[in-house]
């Protein structure tokens, strides 16, 4: 599992996964996600190369998500594949981190 | 070469380790014992031709049930394991039998956790039951003697089968 951040327009960090978010792969990125979410208040997280997702996985995201919106800021997933959307929409973690498919309107949502 | 052919070709080692073959894993009780989870997954549906989808279903649901057992159902670091065999009853229908030595767990009259918490937050876990129940295509549970024994079952018509 990798994890790389970058800085976009408007304050965005944009937090780029890539891999399998099993049980390893959560592990993998689970201490770096809180760090970014201790330091960025508004932030996207791009899901184009996860291949998979398990409820610990889940448990990676809604941790910094927690964190961010504690603090008065925003996270949204985007571009999950349609078997990880299946598993956002099954655990209803779409209900709490908004989930888009479209790079324009995902940032739209964090302005 | 068929299409069984090739896919048996892709089979990885695991299907030549004693003890591990490609229809039986038996895991240890800690979460990074459950590391080679996906390996294994990965070399059921290359031998059987599993496709993409159901593979992702047959690593989602076996990863929570284990994950499940480890975490809830066992003391920590504990040496007992959790077996997982595979079976092909029928043509089409992938049976994993999971057995474990924890105490009584029923994942099918077990309440699902709510998913936003007390102070009114998202819950951090909780989930994988709902997803277990979502993605598994039949679940049986019983009893044994020692612990748990649980039967998740997949339908895949397009599972391959040798030719005559």
């Amino acid at each position: 599992m990798e994890i790389a951040t970058e800085e976009m327009p408007g304050g965005i960090t944009r937090v780029i996964l890539a891999g399998s978010m099993d049980i390893a792969g959560a592990a993998a990125v689970d201490l770096k996600m809180n760090v970014i979410a201790g330091a960025h208040k508004t932030v996207l997280v791009d899901l184009r190369q996860v291949s998979f997702i398990g409820s610990m996985g889940l448990s990676a995201l809604v941790a910094p998500a927690r964190a961010i919106m504690r603090r008065g800021g925003k996270m949204v997933l985007f571009g999950p594949n349609e078997m990880v959307a299946h598993v956002l929409k099954t655990s209803a973690i779409d209900t709490v981190i908004p989930v888009y498919n479209d790079l324009e309107t995902a940032v739209a949502a964090l302005q | 070469m068929t299409q069984l052919g090739a896919c048996m070709a892709m089979e990885t080692e695991y299907g030549r380790v004693p003890g591990q073959g490609i229809d039986r894993i038996v895991l240890r009780g800690a979460l990074s014992e459950t590391f080679p989870l996906s390996e294994w997954v990965q070399s059921l549906a290359a031998r059987y031709c599993i496709d993409d989808q159901l593979q992702f279903a047959i690593h989602l649901c076996l990863e929570e049930v284990v994950s499940n057992i480890i975490r809830h159902g066992y003391a920590p670091d504990t040496a007992e394991p959790v077996t997982i065999e595979f079976s092909r009853p029928l043509e089409g229908q992938l049976v994993f039998t999971i057995e474990d030595f924890a105490p009584p767990f029923n994942p099918l009259l077990a309440p699902e956790m709510p998913l936003i918490d007390t102070a009114g937050e998202p819950a951090i876990g909780g989930r994988g039951i709902r997803l277990l129940r979502a993605f598994a295509h039949t679940l049986e549970h019983e009893r044994t003697a020692a612990g748990n024994r649980l039967r998740i079952g997949f339908t895949d018509s397009r599972t391959q089968v040798p030719e005559p």
